[in-house]
């Protein structure tokens, strides 16, 4: 099974559609998308603002549930999975990054990259090797005891990304991560995920309609009124 | 569970200002819980205290149906032998046998009904300290002829003073009234109302000789070393002397049994109460802290922290606040009980009115140790129940809308 991007496929949705019923008019925010996203692909969701570009991210991270289609991720259809089962999915196989970053405020930075390996019940050990040499990677490793207040918003991205990576996903999904950020940190956030990609082979799917982010991009999906309106692969 | 306790503990002190709140409201919840169950039980016991020490004692035994009307010819069978037995049991620390009935007593000024007994004034005192409650004249200790000691009320009431002049008028034991001229040696200013209004003491050979008792007594009254005795020493009693009626001072007087229990039922009323106010607070304030953190805990649902553990980190951060306040309020509360169980309260402002009803004018509040831990419990179960329902809260919340709250 190969995408067009000749790699294995990972997450495949197939019919998606997604509507609210929170007002008295029903808002269609996904129609009919079929999408299948490779191993190891490093893709930007695109569109304007209430294209659904959040809400089909929410729906492969298993956080929100279609109206109607199926979604397999990794050859599990999660559609099927009950709320306990799909918060272990996600414990094991997605790796988050936001907007806002959603650090936990009361930890250190060690600790918050500690802390989903800690859901995963991994050894205090390899908590400890792994995240020392995260932060070092990303050049934090003096701040490893510094909580996410006394860190710049760069930084603290920083750490959300190696949160993310700590509990070795299959894929991250990033929702995005770059808008809160200067161009430098955001420069310098999207060079490490791109290495990470590149080194780690692990698969991020961006939403965003930051420029920065749809330039390193390899494939870019654009979403228009809940549907993909272009799926361009790069080079 | 290491990182869970650390977040929750964390947590409380991201608003010192607010959780001071809580805990100084869980302290003081607990400081008054304590102080208003030490001073009930300051108010109890002085009452039923000085109901047993200064009227009916811990044991008594009668004729069995001598109280139905307080007959005077229903004397109390094997007088000589309960006595006797009585002098050698140590659990026993004073006795006194009376001779008991009730008739009229009248003054130049005015007469009205009376209990009066005869008494034998170095055994009685030993058992209900009236020596110590004398408020004017002496306890039986003058020269005069055929004294007698009343209530002070009933002497304002017959508006006799010391020295004074009162004729009883009873029945004796054929039946016949008699009557005799007594001279006023003492008045009694006791916690009990009987006493002080409507109880007249005499020698128990005077009231014996007027009305043609012999040495025959209607009741031993019997006041214990330890009150947990009593049953013991009631059984033998009643075992070695069938033909009497032995009653302790919860069938004598079944009204202090019954504040007994009323008090309780009050106590239980008081916790819940001061329970519905520390949970209404603690819900408040745990609500307020989930709400504010809806979008961190929408993250941690989101990277897979399932609801048990957002459940249990709500709760434990409840948990928390009550094990910072809990051993302050009974830390406080034990201090107070210490100081004023020493000092006593002075209620003197309002003894007129405690008189009325039987209290002492000075109440020393206690606790039993075993108290502090039912309250400890108390403030955990209530901290738990008040965390339930922000921890509901927290985990009925969408991780998807939760992330896009501001």
């Amino acid at each position: 099974m190969e995408t067009a991007t000749d790699k294995k496929v990972v997450i495949r949705t197939r019919d998606i559609a997604k509507v609210y019923h929170e007002s008295k008019i029903p808002v269609q925010a996904l129609k009919d998308v079929d999408l299948e996203i490779g191993e190891g692909e490093f893709t930007a969701i695109v569109g304007p603002s209430g294209s659904g570009k959040t809400t089909l991210l929410n729906i492969i991270g298993g956080l929100d549930k279609p109206t109607d289609g199926r979604i397999q991720i990794g050859g599990t259809d999660i559609s099927k999975l009950n709320e306990s089962e799909l918060i272990d999915f996600r414990l094991h196989n997605i790796g988050f990054v936001f907007q806002q970053y959603n650090l936990i405020p009361v930890l250190t930075a060690k600790e918050n990259v500690e802390f989903i390996m800690l859901l995963q019940k991994r050894s205090k050990h390899e908590m400890d090797e792994r995240a020392m040499l995260l932060l070092d990677e990303v050049g934090l490793k003096d701040k490893a005891d510094v909580r996410p207040s006394e860190l710049s918003g760069g930084q603290q991205q920083r750490v959300a990304v190696i949160r993310a990576l700590a509990s070795r996903p299959k894929f991250i999904l990033a929702d995005e991560p770059t808008a809160n950020l200067d161009s430098a940190s955001a420069n310098n956030l999207l060079d490490m995920m791109a290495q990470m990609n590149r080194e780690e082979g692990i698969t991020f799917i961006f939403s965003t309609h930051d420029q920065r982010v749809i330039d390193k991009a390899r494939r870019v999906v654009t979403l228009e009124d809940g549907m993909i309106k272009h799926d361009e692969v790069r080079g | 569970m290491k990182m869970l306790i650390t977040i929750a503990w964390r947590n409380i002190w991201r608003s010192p200002g607010r959780s001071f709140v809580v805990i100084g409201s869980i302290v003081v919840g607990i400081w008054a819980l304590i102080f208003m169950l030490g001073f009930m039980n300051g108010f109890m016991i002085s009452y039923i205290n000085g109901a047993i020490q200064h009227e009916i004692s811990h044991i008594q035994i009668h004729h069995p149906q001598f109280k139905d009307d307080y007959q005077i010819d229903l004397i109390l069978p094997n007088q000589k032998a309960i006595l006797e037995d009585i002098q050698d049991d140590e659990r026993i620390r004073a006795f006194s046998a009376r001779s008991l009935t009730n008739g009229m007593i009248a003054s130049p000024r005015k007469a009205q009904g009376v209990r009066i007994y005869g008494i034998l004034p170095e055994m009685e005192k030993r058992v209900t300290h009236h020596d110590s409650l004398v408020s004017e004249g002496t306890y039986f200790a003058s020269d005069l002829k055929n004294p007698i000691v009343i209530g002070k009320d009933l002497g304002e009431e017959l508006k006799v003073k010391i020295r004074g002049k009162v004729v009883l008028t009873f029945q004796d034991e054929k039946h016949n009234l008699v009557s005799g001229a007594f001279r006023v040696a003492g008045f009694l200013d006791t916690t009990s109302p009987m006493i002080n209004k409507s109880t007249a003491y005499i020698l128990k050979d005077d009231l014996n000789r007027i009305a043609g008792l012999g040495s025959g007594v209607h009741e031993i009254a019997l006041f214990l070393e330890n009150p947990e005795t009593e049953e013991v020493v009631m059984l033998k009693l009643q075992s070695n002397y069938p033909k009497v009626l032995v009653e302790s001072w919860r069938s004598i007087a079944p009204e202090l049994e019954l504040f007994l229990s009323m008090t309780d039922s009050f106590l239980w009323v008081l916790i819940l109460i001061i329970m519905i106010a520390l949970i209404f607070g603690i819900i408040n304030t745990m609500l307020m802290s989930v709400l504010e953190r809806f979008r961190e805990l929408g993250m941690l649902m989101a990277v897979g922290m399932n609801r048990v553990r957002v459940f249990a980190m709500i709760v434990l951060e409840t948990i928390f606040l009550s094990l910072v306040g809990g051993p302050l309020g009974i830390l406080i509360g034990w201090l107070t009980m210490k100081w004023l169980g020493k000092s006593g309260m002075d209620l003197s402002n309002y003894s007129e009115g405690l008189r009325e009803f039987g209290y002492s004018s000075i109440l020393y509040p206690f606790i039993e140790t075993s108290t502090y831990w039912t309250v400890a419990l108390v403030v955990v179960f209530t901290a738990l129940a008040g965390a339930l329902y922000p921890a509901y809260k927290a985990i009925k919340l969408n991780p998807t809308e939760a992330l896009h709250t501001v």
